[in-house]
């Protein structure tokens, strides 16, 4: 294939369109293009069809509109991702593509051995050289005969990249083809300073290779980035290129979030204030590489949001309050009493303090019935007084009560919870933390990926339990759930709280 | 482990030398260590992957009890219906596993049982000899027991597979990230059913072997040592039950350093029943220490 002019698209999908079981509308007439040794930033919150576009990239799904141009001509869309690669395009994914036990040059040729087979047996020392060969090209920096799982996760992310442009290069069988790398959420697992010498790494690889830049952390975006698209419920709302205009992490932001409509806005949000005294009080909370200087005040029944962008440093802090991550100076205080920086998150409970997640909550015990998996975490409720044996009866009130709170639709409490919808087994399991009656509820994503009904019966469940006290803390993707939920909200940037805003405020600042 | 090796054989010649340092001992070594590897030689394969197969012990006595029965038929050539058990029992535990996603350490011991079962049907419930295969176990060379001799190519086979072909990298690929291996385009699903049936065919080889040399009798009783020591062979030598790592020539070295320590206790003045507590010490510290090494390895 004849090198390009660097101007022209080397790769151009053209209005993409995705329905899934014909109602959800993942994808709709959506349009990018990558050139000759771009990074192109694809951002978006969780569901607003990044990685469906991805899959149709390399060959996963299949769309159901659209057209797909290479260097101006037209292609058909790849069927498998084998397919993909020999039209020059590979995806790095965030996790577990990286193979521990495996040497640096076995993992490089992995699935491509073939060309080095000789009577079946292997031809290693001709791998390493070519392996040797690879690395240096791409100016990596590590010995082909070291164990993957040996590698620091920033170099062994880098390992995976120039696997995948080699992948590309042994499937097309060719060295000229320029190859089209995606990186899906490739720094999810790492820490801060491995971001940073993962994306130094990367740079000069700009000449082998284009790359998709799928994240929804906007600081890293904004810093590697030549271009970005901007996915909003399937739709591409925006698009910068940040050689041409100067635009701050705020537009990026409010573009990915979006603005307008709420179904919601009717619903009356309960701010009254009860106790005066704080519950939790946090001063000056800092854990070095994640957050700065914390320091808030939750009263009974009262709400606070906590904003920000993922990457932000919004889900250290509200890990840390729930005892999950441990902080380095400061002071925490619950109900007037100091507490260790490392203490567990059983010992919050026993302070009455919960912390569920919509990510980690969805583990239920999908074989046993409803009421089962809500006595587990409230055995003390459901034993006898004189021997501990189990209630039966205290268990099913204990269930029906849980099913009523939060309107669960099922035939009974003793149906088995993986035939339960979603949306009820996320109830099951926000419910069951309810009824431990904690004083603070830390809440961190919590209807991730559940449908509008079902969100609004917890909203409803959460606000009830408010009124009678319950004091809660939330960490969401969605502006809409802190309008709906939370007294006062605070921005949270770079681990730090710059502004805290009453909740009617944040609602004209989001223009809902 | 080639120094843990050589240490338990220093120990026990300097403890006592003139019961360990006899060729009559170190034939008996050999003779133990050949049937531990010939029962985990195929084993180990699986092991690798991250799976479990246990039927090695129900190929070899069902496999014994059907040579019985088919000598009267088709002669000597009854003994090739080792192989062909192996064979198929392992094409049978692999697709069912894939197919029915059971746990292969529950599949292959149900299958174990079943065997049992049936050979102590098929028997009668009595032990039968077979003649007719003593030039297995015929003396060649002086203090080596023959068996040792035949079951070379097969270890060189099994070593060269694991360590020099394209099905040796992807097994450990799979033990060590299954779905890592999936997304590098491995065929994990093929590869499955491939590596129970390979274990079944080396358990069915190594049991024409086995067979003759155990005592060239049909075993109705299944003697749960038959079991486990082969197990312990494998995580000895370094093969973590999580795979990942290790393999058949790591098995090899396991079983000659399980035959000079348990040779070594016995000829110490211990009761047997001590040993055997120390045998199942044996196999918890193997497998914790082959579980610590690979804690530390991250998986992204």
């Amino acid at each position: 294939m004849a090198p390009s002019e660097p101007n022209v698209p080397l790769l151009e999908a053209r209005g993409i369109s995705k329905t899934f079981n014909g109602v959800v509308r993942a994808l709709d007439r959506v349009t990018i293009l990558v050139r000759r040794g771009e990074i192109v930033g694809v951002v978006g919150e969780n569901g607003a069809g990044k990685s469906t576009l991805m899959k149709i990239l390399v060959g996963v799904y299949a769309p159901d509109e659209g057209e797909l141009f290479y260097q101006e001509r037209k292609i058909p869309f790849p069927r498998n991702p084998r397919e993909a690669a020999k039209r020059g395009l590979s995806i790095v994914y965030q996790e577990k593509g990286s193979i521990p036990h495996l040497q640096v040059y076995q993992f490089l040729f992995l699935g491509h051995e073939d060309k080095y087979e000789k009577f079946m047996r292997l031809q290693t020392r001709q791998m390493k050289k070519q392996a040797e060969e690879v690395l240096r090209e791409f100016h990596i920096d590590c010995d082909v005969e070291a164990l993957m799982g040996d590698l620091p996760l920033s170099l062994q992310k880098m390992v995976e990249i120039a696997r995948a442009i080699l992948t590309v290069r042994l499937e097309a069988g060719s060295n000229h083809l320029m190859p089209i790398i995606i990186l899906d959420e490739p720094t999810a697992p790492l820490t801060i300073e491995e971001r940073e010498r993962l994306f130094q790494d990367l740079l000069p690889m700009k000449s082998n290779a284009s790359f998709i830049f799928v994240s929804h952390i906007i600081p890293e975006v904004m810093k590697f980035a030549d271009r970005i698209y901007v996915l909003r419920e399937g739709r591409l709302v925006g698009h910068y290129d940040l050689s041409a205009e100067r635009i701050t992490e705020e537009d990026l932001f409010r573009a990915i979030v979006g603005r307008g409509s709420s179904e919601y806005l009717g619903k009356p949000v309960v701010t009254e204030q009860v106790g005066g005294e704080a519950i939790l009080s946090a001063v000056r909370l800092t854990r070095n590489g994640c957050y700065y200087e914390v320091s808030l005040d939750l009263h009974r029944g009262e709400c606070i949001g906590l904003f920000g962008p993922a990457g932000s440093g919004k889900s250290e802090i509200i890990r840390t309050l729930g005892g999950l991550l441990s902080f380095e100076e400061g002071s925490l205080a619950i109900k007037g009493q100091l507490v260790r920086p490392e203490e567990s998150p059983p010992d919050r409970l026993r302070r009455g303090i919960g912390y569920f997640s919509g990510e980690t909550g969805k583990e239920l015990f999908l074989n046993w019935p409803i009421a089962k998996n809500i006595s587990i975490v409230n055995i003390e409720k459901v034993l006898r007084k004189v021997l501990p044996i189990i209630d039966f009866g205290a268990e099913k009130r204990l269930a029906e009560r849980v099913v009523r709170m939060l309107r669960i639709r099922t035939p009974g409490v003793y149906v088995d919870c993986y035939s339960l919808s979603g949306g009820n087994k996320q109830k099951v399991s926000v419910g069951r933390w309810l009824e431990r009656s904690p004083e603070i509820l830390l809440l961190e994503d919590p209807t991730v990926g559940i449908d509008v009904g079902a969100r609004e019966d917890i909203y409803d469940a959460l606000l009830e339990m408010k009124r009678q006290g319950l004091a809660m803390i939330l960490v969401s993707d969605d502006p809409k759930e802190y309008s709906i939920l939370c007294d006062r909200v605070l921005f949270i940037r770079a681990g730090k709280i710059w502004e805290s805003m009453s909740i009617e405020e944040f609602r004209k600042t989001m223009v809902m | 482990m080639v120094l843990a090796l050589l240490f338990f054989v220093l120990l026990f010649s300097v403890l006592y030398p003139e019961r360990f340092l006899t060729p009559l001992n170190f034939s008996t070594i050999l003779r133990q260590f050949i049937t531990l590897t010939l029962f985990a030689l195929g084993p180990s394969f699986v092991v690798v992957m991250g799976s479990l197969d246990l039927s090695y012990v129900g190929i070899w006595m069902l496999g014994g009890i059907l040579t019985w029965l088919l000598i009267p038929a088709v002669g000597q050539w009854a003994i090739l219906v080792f192989p062909l058990l192996g064979l198929v029992t392992g094409f049978v535990v692999g697709v069912t596993q894939v197919r029915a996603r059971i746990p292969s350490f529950i599949l292959t011991l149900s299958l174990l049982i079943v065997y049992w079962g049936l050979t102590a049907t098929l028997s009668g419930g009595y032990p039968r000899p077979v003649k007719g295969y003593e030039w297995i176990n015929r003396p060649l060379i002086p203090y080596i027991p023959t068996p040792v001799l035949w079951s070379l190519p097969l270890m060189a086979v099994a070593v060269f597979l694991i360590k020099y072909t394209k099905i040796g990298v992807h097994l450990y690929a799979i033990g060590s990230n299954e779905e890592g291996a999936k997304l590098a385009g491995i065929n994990v699903h093929r590869h499955k059913v491939l590596t129970f049936t390979l274990s079944g065919l080396f358990t069915g080889i190594g049991s024409v072997i086995l067979f003759q040399h155990l005592g060239g009798a049909t075993p109705v009783e299944l003697n749960l040592n038959n079991v486990v020591w082969p197990l312990v062979a494998i995580v000895l030598g370094g093969t973590p039950l999580v795979g990942g790592s290790g393999g058949p020539q790591r098995t090899i070295l396991g079983a000659l350093t399980f035959s000079v320590v348990y040779r070594g206790l016995y000829l110490s003045l211990l009761h047997p029943e001590v040993i055997q507590l120390l045998v199942g010490l044996m196999l918890i510290v193997a497998i914790v220490i082959g579980s610590r090494g690979l804690r530390e390895v991250v998986v992204t």
